[in-house]
C-alpha cells in the first residue's frame, strides 16, 4: 500500500502551531507583530496542508487507500509497545479543514479585536498552542494521543477563559470549565484503562489488529460485565461521558455558559468551533464501539440510545434556557450547548456521517455569530446586556448582514442555509429512528426555541432604536454625582462617542469568510445531493433531484420550515414591533433632565422581565386588538407563555440545583479536608499513639481474615 | 513452659512498658527512654531466638543485637542533642507545648 | 558510622568486596573529605565560598560514583544477598545520586547555616545510606542502612539552628521515626525467630501455606510500619506535614524525593521477597489476609488523607507534604503490581516524583529567601517576577497533577494499567484504581489554587524586594522541568532501561 506524501507527513500539521507557540512565549511582550504574524503564518501553512490532506481524502474516497494509518513505537510497556499513530481518513480530513480555516480567521480577527491588549503576545502563544492540541486531537490514531491532546486542549481552554485574570469572575470560570471538564474526564480515563485491558491496544486502526479493526470489536462484543451489560457499552458509555463533559451537555453543561467570560475570540474559536466540537468527535471517532450490539442481541446498541436520549434533552433544555437570557455571548453559549445536543442526537440515531455534518455546519455559522458578537460588544464599547442595544443595523451594517446570515443558518431557514440542510437531516434521521418518537418531537420543539431566541437576540441588537445612550449618560454623570443601581462599566468611556461604530476591516473581514461558507456549505449535503454524507462514508454519490421528493424527506423538511418560520415569527411578534420599549427609548432621550423617573421606569421593565414576563405578556396581549384575530392571539400567547415558562423554570433549575449542587460539593470537600486536617494538631506525641493504634488495628484487621477464611 | 516462652513474655512485657511511657508521659527525655526499652525489647528477642533456635551456632542473632545496640546509642545521641536544642528555644521539654506547627 | 568496615568484616574477599561497594565507599570518602577540607581549610573563607567548595567536592564525589557504576557494571551477591549488587540496583542507585546532585545544587545559594562541610557531609552519608538500603536483601543490613538514613535527615532537619520550627519538626521527626523503628526492629526478631535467619529470601521459605501464623502477622505489620514511616505513608505519615514545613528547604527538598525511592524499592522488595506466599488478596469480594490487602488499605488510607487534607492548606510546603501523602498512596499502588514489569513502572514512577518534588521544593525555597514564607499569597505574582520560575512550577505542578503529557501522566498510566493487567496479583483491585482516579481529580483543585496564585493573582506591592532569583538554582530549576518535561514525551528511555534492568542474567 502506497503511503500518500501527506499522509506521512500528517504531523506537521499540530506540529508548526505548536512551534509558533514556543516561539512566541520566547518573545519579548513588546513584539506583538511577530507574534501575531507567527500564529497566523503556521495556521495558514497548516490549512494549506489540510486542503492538500482533504484532497488526497477526496481523490482515494471508497478506496482502500481511503484510510492512511502511520503508527511509531512511543516507549515500552511491561512485553509489548506502546504505540500512538495518525490517520488521515474522511473523518479527519473534513475536521482538520474546518478546524485550520475557521482557526485561521479567528486568529486574523483576534488582532483586530485584541489590538489594546497589553497581553497580546501571550494571547496568541496560548491561542497557537490551543489550535495545535486540538488538530492533534483530530488526526490522533491512538485513544491515548487523543486523550493526551484532550487534557491540552482542556488546559489551554483553562488560560484562555482566565486570561482576563484580572476579573474574578473570569478566574472562577475558568476553574469552573477545567474541573468540571475534568468530571467527565475521570470516566474518560477509567473507560481508555479498562479499553486497554480488554483489547490490548489503544490504537484505533492498525492493520486490523486496532481497538477498532473489526476482529477486537468481534472479541469485545462477547464479553459481559458482573452487572449484565457488556463490556464494550460500558467502555462506550464511559468514554461518552469525557464526551459529555468537553461538549457541555447535560448534566455538566455547567461550565459553558460561565465560560464566556474569556475574550471573545476564545468564546468563538473554544465554545463554537472546536473544543466543543471535540467531544463530538470523540463519539464520531469511536463510534464503531459505540455502534457496538452484543452477540445474539437484536435491540440496537444500548449506547447510542443513552447518547441520542442525552443529546435531545440537552437541546430542548439549552434552547428553553437561551430564551430567558439578555447577554448576547450568553444567549449564544446556552445556544452551543443546545446544538451540540442536536449533534449528539444526530450521532446517536443517525450515524456519524449526520452528527459530523451539523459540527461542520455549526462550527462556521457559531464561529460567524460569536464573532459577530464580539465585533457587537467592541463597537458597543464593551456593552455585553441586549436591552441596552438595539438598532445597530445603521451603525454596523456588514456586522449585522453576516450576523443575520449566521441568525437565519441557526434558525433553520430553508434552502439558502446550511443549517437547515444539516438540522433536517438530523430530524430526518429522528423521525426514522425506529426507537422511540420523542428525540423527534424534542429536536423540533428545540428548533422552534432556536428560532425564537435568535430572533428575539436579533431584534433587540439590531431593530428598533439605539439604547445605548440609557447607560452612556449616567455615566457620563457618574463623575458628579454618584448614582447607585448602575452598574459601572468596566472602563469609563467617558470621553468615547455614546455612537457605536463599526469594527475595522480586520475583524469584518473574517464575518465575511464565514458568511460565506456558512451558506455554501449546506448544498454539500442536501438530500439531493448528499455529498459530505457519502464522503464520510467511503461510498460514491449523484446529483438526484428525486431525493429531495421523497416521502420522509419532504414531510420532515416541511415540518422543520415550517417551525423555523413559526419560531422567527414568534420572536418578531414579541420583539420585534415592540412600541413598548421604543416609545421609553423615545422617552427618555426627550425627557433628559427627569433622569430619575427613568432610571426607575427602566429597572421597572428589568424587574418585569426577569420575574413576571409571561404577566406582561398577558397585559400586553389584552391591550392589542385581541379580538380581531383571537385564534392567532391565542396560539402565540400559549407557546410563549410555554416557552417563556420552561425558560424560567429551566434557568432556575441550573442556578439553584445544579450550581449549587456542584458548589455545595466543593464545599463540603473542602470541610472534609479540615476535620482530617486538624486531627494533625501538631501535639506528637498523639501521632505516637497513632502509631500504635495502627498497628493493633491492622494487625486485628489480618487476624480476622485468618479466622474468616 | 519452656524457657523461650518466657524469654518471649518478658520482651513483650518490656515492650508494652516502653511504648506506655514513650504515649503517655509528656516529657521528651521519658519518651526517649520508653523507646530505648522497646529497643532493647526487640533485643532480648533476638538473643532468646538465637539461643534456643535451631542453630544457636550461628551467630547471626548476636550480630544483629551488637549491631542494634551501636545504633541505639547513636539514636539516644542525636535525639538528646535535638532535645537540647528545642530546649534552647522553648525553654522546656514538655511535649504538649511544642505544637507549633499544625493543621 | 563504619559500615564500611562492618561490610568488609564479614565478606570473604576483601578486595571483591570493595570492589563491588565502590560507589558507596566513594560517597562516604566524599562525605568525609567534605568534613575535612572545612574543617581545616576553609574555616576562614566566606560563608558562600565555603559553601561553593564543599558543594563541589559533593558533586565530584557523586559524579564519580555514577561513573564508576557506569564504567564498571558489576554483578554480584556477597554472603547470601548481604550486599548485592545487580543492574536494577544499580540503575535506582545512579537516580538517587542524580537526585542528591540536585539536591546539592539547590542548596548551593541557601543561608540558613554557617556550616556548610557537616551539611554536606550528612547529606552525602544519608545518600550512602540510600544506596546500602536498595543494595541488600538481608534485614539486618536493611535495618543498620534504614537507620543510618534516618539519622542523617533527623539532623538535616534539625539544621536551621536559629529556626524553632527547624528544632520542633526534627524533634518530631526523630520520635515518630525512631518509634517506627522500635516497631520495626521487634518485627525483624520475630521474623528471625520465625525463620532462624536474616536473609529475605529464608524468611520467604518458611512461610507455608495460606493460612498466615498470628506471630507472622504481628511481624509483617510492624515491618510495614518502619517502611511505611519512610514512605510517608497514611497512618504513618503524620510527621510529614510538619517535616516538610520546618525543615530547610532542600533538607524538606532531599526527603521528599531521595529517600522516599529509596523507601519505595526497598518496600517492594521486603515484601515481593521476604513475604512471598503471604500475599493474600485484595479484591473487593475475595478478601485473603497478607500484605497485599494490608498495603492497598494503606494506599487507599493515604490517598484520602493525603487529597483531602491538602484542599485547605495554606503553606504550600504543607501543601505538598500532603500531596506527598497523596502520591505515597498511588505508589503503593505500584508495589502491589510486584509481578514482571510493576516494579519498574514502580521505579519509573518514583524517580519522576523525586525529580518533580524536588524542583517544587526548590522553586518554594526562593520564593522564601525572595518573600520570607511560603504561604500561597506569598506566590501571589510570581509570573510577574520571576517568569522562568513560574513556568518551571507549572510544569512540576502539573507533572504532579497527572496531566499529559508530563512525567506525572506516565507513570500513572503506566502503573496503573500494569496493575490492571491480566495475570498481575493486582487485578482484583480495580477499586483502588478507580479511587485513585477519582482522587486525583480532587487533587487537581489545590494544585490548581498554587496556579492560580502563580498566574492570575495580582503581586502584592510589587518592587518592595529583589525579585532576581540567582542563576545557578533558575538553571538548576530550569533543567529539573526540562527533566520531567522530557521524560513525559521520551518515557522510553528510563522505561527501557529499567524493563532491561529488570530482565534475568
Amino acid at each position: 500500500m502506497m503511503m500518500d506524501w501527506t499522509a506521512r507527513n500528517l504531523w506537521l500539521i499540530p506540529v508548526l502551531p505548536l512551534l509558533a507557540a514556543g516561539l512566541s512565549a520566547l518573545a519579548r511582550r513588546r513584539h506583538r507583530r511577530f507574534s501575531a504574524g507567527l500564529a497566523i503564518g503556521s495556521m495558514a501553512v497548516a490549512l494549506l496542508l489540510a486542503c492538500a490532506a482533504f484532497a488526497t481524502a477526496v481523490r482515494h474516497s471508497g478506496t482502500e487507500l481511503s484510510r492512511q494509518v502511520v503508527n511509531f513505537r512511543w516507549f515500552e510497556l511491561g512485553d509489548g509497545w506502546v504505540r500512538l499513530g495518525w490517520v488521515l481518513d474522511p473523518l479527519t480530513a473534513m475536521m482538520l479543514v474546518m478546524v485550520c480555516l475557521v482557526g485561521l480567521l479567528i486568529f486574523i480577527y483576534s488582532v483586530g479585536y485584541m489590538a489594546h491588549d497589553e497581553n497580546f503576545g501571550r494571547f496568541f502563544c496560548f491561542l497557537s498552542l490551543f489550535a495545535s492540541a486540538m488538530l492533534g486531537l483530530v488526526i490522533a490514531n491512538s485513544l491515548l494521543l487523543f486523550f493526551i491532546c484532550w487534557e491540552v486542549v482542556g488546559l489551554t481552554s483553562y488560560l484562555l477563559i482566565g486570561f482576563w485574570y484580572h476579573k474574578p469572575s473570569a478566574a472562577a470560570a475558568a476553574k469552573k470549565a477545567f474541573i468540571t471538564t475534568r468530571i467527565g474526564d475521570l470516566a474518560f480515563l477509567i473507560g481508555i484503562v479498562w479499553l486497554y485491558g480488554q483489547a490490548g491496544t489503544l490504537l484505533f486502526y492498525d492493520a486490523g489488529q486496532g481497538c477498532l479493526d473489526k476482529p477486537a470489536l468481534a472479541g469485545l462484543a462477547t464479553q459481559i460485565t458482573s452487572l449484565g451489560v457488556v463490556v464494550p457499552t460500558a467502555i462506550a458509555l464511559l468514554i461518552f461521558c469525557g464526551a459529555v463533559g468537553k461538549s457541555g451537555q447535560l448534566p455538566l453543561h455547567v461550565w459553558l455558559p460561565d465560560a464566556m467570560e474569556g475574550p471573545t475570540p476564545v468564546s468563538a474559536l473554544i465554545h463554537a468551533a472546536t473544543m466543543v466540537a471535540a467531544g463530538v468527535f470523540l463519539v464520531a471517532r469511536v463510534y464503531p464501539l459505540m455502534a457496538l450490539t452484543p452477540a445474539g442481541s437484536h435491540s440496537g446498541a444500548a449506547a447510542l440510545v443513552v447518547i441520542a436520549w442525552v443529546g435531545a434533552l440537552t437541546a430542548v433544555f439549552a434552547a428553553s434556557i437561551a430564551v430567558a437570557q439578555t447577554d448576547i455571548k450568553r444567549i449564544l453559549a446556552y445556544s452551543t450547548v443546545s446544538q451540540l445536543g442536536f449533534m449528539m442526537l444526530g450521532l446517536g440515531v443517525g450515524g456519524v456521517a449526520v452528527g459530523m455534518f451539523h459540527l461542520i455546519t455549526h462550527a462556521f455559522f457559531k464561529a460567524l455569530l460569536f464573532m459577530g458578537a464580539g465585533s457587537v460588544i467592541h463597537g458597543c464599547h464593551e456593552e455585553q446586556d441586549v436591552r441596552r442595544m438595539g438598532g445597530l443595523r445603521k451603525f454596523m451594517p456588514v456586522t449585522f448582514a453576516t450576523y443575520a446570515i449566521g441568525m437565519m443558518a441557526l434558525s433553520g431557514v430553508p434552502i439558502f442555509f446550511s443549517g437547515f440542510w444539516s438540522k433536517d437531516e438530523i430530524l430526518h434521521a429522528a423521525h426514522a429512528w425506529s426507537m422511540s418518537r420523542w428525540p423527534f418531537y424534542l429536536g423540533v420543539l428545540g428548533a422552534l426555541m432556536t428560532a425564537f431566541y435568535m430572533t428575539r437576540q436579533m431584534c433587540f441588537v439590531f431593530f428598533g432604536k439605539c439604547r445605548l445612550a440609557l447607560r452612556q449618560t449616567p455615566a457620563s454623570e457618574q463623575g458628579s454625582v454618584a448614582l447607585p443601581g448602575i452598574p459601572a462599566p468596566e472602563h469609563p468611556q467617558v470621553e468615547h462617542p455614546a455612537e457605536p461604530h463599526e469594527s475595522p476591516a480586520l475583524m469584518t473581514m473574517p464575518l465575511a469568510v464565514l458568511a460565506f461558507f456558512t451558506v455554501t456549505l449546506g448544498f454539500l449535503g442536501t438530500p439531493a445531493w448528499p455529498w459530505v454524507q457519502s464522503f464520510l462514508e467511503g461510498e460514491h454519490t449523484a446529483l438526484n433531484v428525486a431525493g429531495l421528493w421523497r416521502p420522509g424527506v419532504l414531510l420532515v423538511m416541511l415540518i422543520s420550515t415550517v417551525v423555523a418560520f413559526t419560531g422567527i415569527g414568534l420572536g418578531y411578534w414579541l420583539y420585534g414591533r415592540d412600541p413598548l420599549d421604543l416609545q421609553q427609548t423615545d422617552v427618555l432621550e426627550r425627557r433628559w433632565p427627569n433622569l430619575f423617573t427613568l432610571l426607575r421606569r427602566k429597572y421597572y421593565v428589568d424587574e418585569i422581565y426577569e420575574w413576571t414576563f409571561v404577566g406582561l405578556n398577558a397585559w400586553w396581549a389584552t391591550a392589542c386588538d385581541w379580538l380581531d384575530r383571537w385564534v392567532w392571539e391565542g396560539a402565540v400567547e400559549l407557546i410563549a407563555a410555554l416557552v417563556v415558562g420552561i425558560g424560567w423554570v429551566d434557568r432556575v433549575l441550573d442556578e439553584q440545583v445544579v450550581n449549587r449542587w456542584f458548589d455545595e460539593t466543593c464545599r463540603s470537600l473542602s470541610t472534609s479536608g479540615g476535620l482530617l486536617s486538624r486531627f494533625q494538631d501538631g501535639r506528637v506525641q498523639k501521632y505516637l499513639r497513632v502509631l500504635g493504634l495502627a498497628l493493633v488495628v491492622l494487625v486485628l484487621l489480618l487476624i480476622w481474615g485468618c479466622r474468616a477464611s | 513452659m519452656t524457657p523461650l516462652n518466657g524469654y518471649l513474655l518478658i520482651s513483650a512485657l518490656l515492650f508494652a512498658i516502653g511504648l506506655a511511657g514513650a504515649v503517655t508521659r509528656r516529657n521528651a527525655i521519658v519518651v526517649l527512654i520508653g523507646i530505648e526499652l522497646m529497643l532493647n525489647a526487640a533485643n532480648l528477642n533476638f538473643i532468646a531466638f538465637w539461643r534456643f533456635g535451631p542453630q544457636p551456632e550461628a551467630q547471626t542473632g548476636v550480630i544483629f543485637v551488637l549491631f542494634s545496640i551501636g545504633i541505639a546509642a547513636a539514636e539516644a545521641a542525636v535525639g538528646l542533642a535535638l532535645i537540647i536544642s528545642i530546649y534552647r528555644h522553648y525553654k522546656t521539654t514538655d511535649l504538649d507545648r511544642i505544637d507549633s506547627m499544625k493543621g | 558510622m563504619g559500615y564500611e568496615r562492618e561490610a568488609g568484616g564479614r565478606g570473604m574477599s576483601y578486595l571483591e568486596l570493595l570492589n563491588l561497594a565502590a560507589p558507596e565507599a566513594i560517597i562516604a570518602l566524599a562525605a568525609l573529605a567534605v568534613l575535612a577540607a572545612d574543617m581545616f581549610a576553609l574555616r576562614e573563607l566566606e560563608l558562600h565560598f565555603r559553601l561553593a567548595i564543599s558543594a563541589m567536592i559533593s558533586c565530584v564525589g557523586c559524579v564519580a560514583a555514577i561513573g564508576w557504576m557506569l564504567a564498571l557494571p558489576e554483578h554480584g551477591n556477597v554472603m547470601g544477598g548481604i550486599f548485592i549488587v545487580d543492574p536494577l540496583g544499580q540503575l535506582v542507585k545512579i537516580g538517587l545520586l542524580v537526585l542528591t546532585l540536585f539536591t546539592i545544587l539547590i542548596s548551593l545559594e541557601s543561608n540558613f547555616t554557617v556550616h556548610a562541610g557537616e551539611y554536606f557531609a550528612l547529606v552525602l552519608l544519608a545518600t550512602a545510606g540510600m544506596m546500602f538500603l536498595v543494595s541488600t536483601a538481608d534485614v539486618l543490613m536493611i535495618f543498620i542502612s534504614l537507620e543510618l538514613t534516618s539519622l542523617s535527615l533527623y539532623m538535616l532537619t534539625a539544621f536551621d539552628k536559629r529556626d524553632v520550627q527547624s528544632a520542633e519538626a526534627a524533634l518530631k521527626y526523630f520520635l515518630f521515626g525512631s518509634m517506627s523503628a522500635a516497631f520495626t526492629l521487634f518485627g525483624l526478631s520475630l521474623l528471625y525467630g520465625l525463620s532462624g535467619s536474616t536473609s529475605l529470601e529464608q524468611i520467604a521459605a518458611s512461610i507455608r501455606g495460606p493460612r498466615l501464623d498470628p506471630l507472622l502477622v504481628l511481624a509483617l505489620v510492624m515491618t510495614v510500619i518502619g517502611l511505611g514511616f519512610k514512605v510517608a505513608a497514611a497512618p504513618f505519615h503524620l510527621w510529614a506535614p510538619d517535616v516538610y514545613q520546618g525543615a530547610p528547604a532542600p533538607s524538606a527538598a532531599f526527603i521528599a524525593s531521595g529517600s522516599k525511592v529509596a523507601g519505595f524499592f526497598v518496600l517492594a522488595r521486603v515484601m515481593a521477597t521476604g513475604f512471598k506466599g503471604a500475599e493474600g488478596s485484595g479484591a473487593w469480594h475475595g478478601y485473603l489476609p497478607g500484605w497485599v490487602p494490608l498495603l492497598a488499605v494503606l494506599a487507599g488510607l493515604s490517598m484520602v488523607v493525603g487529597n483531602f487534607a491538602a484542599l485547605v492548606q495554606t503553606s504550600v510546603r504543607r501543601l505538598l507534604a500532603y500531596s506527598a501523602i497523596a502520591h505515597a498512596g498511588y505508589m503503593l499502588i505500584g508495589v502491589l503490581a510486584y509481578g514482571g514489569s510493576g516494579l519498574a513502572s514502580l521505579l519509573y514512577y518514583s524517580l519522576t516524583y523525586g525529580l518533580t518534588t524536588l524542583g517544587a521544593f526548590g522553586v518554594v525555597a526562593v520564593v522564601q529567601q525572595q518573600t520570607g514564607g511560603d504561604r500561597l499569597s506569598d506566590f501571589a505574582g510570581l509570573s510577574r517576577r520571576s517568569p522562568g520560575l513560574a513556568i518551571c512550577m507549572m510544569i512540576f505542578i502539573l507533572s504532579l497533577a497527572g496531566i499529559p503529557p508530563l512525567a506525572g501522566f506516565v507513570g500513572k498510566f503506566y502503573m496503573f494499567s500494569e496493575v490492571l493487567r491480566p495475570g498481575s496479583p493486582g487485578m482484583g483491585l480495580l477499586w483502588l484504581v478507580v479511587l485513585a482516579i477519582a482522587l486525583s481529580a480532587v487533587s487537581l483543585y489545590y494544585y490548581l489554587q498554587v496556579l492560580k496564585q502563580i498566574f492570575v493573582a495580582p503581586s502584592p506591592g510589587a518592587g518592595t524586594w529583589v525579585s532576581v532569583a540567582p542563576v545557578t538554582q533558575q538553571v538548576v530549576l530550569g533543567a529539573l522541568a526540562l527533566a520531567v518535561l522530557l521524560l513525559g514525551c521520551f518515557p522510553g528511555w528510563l522505561v527501557q532501561r529499567l524493563a532491561g534492568a529488570m530482565a534475568p542474567g
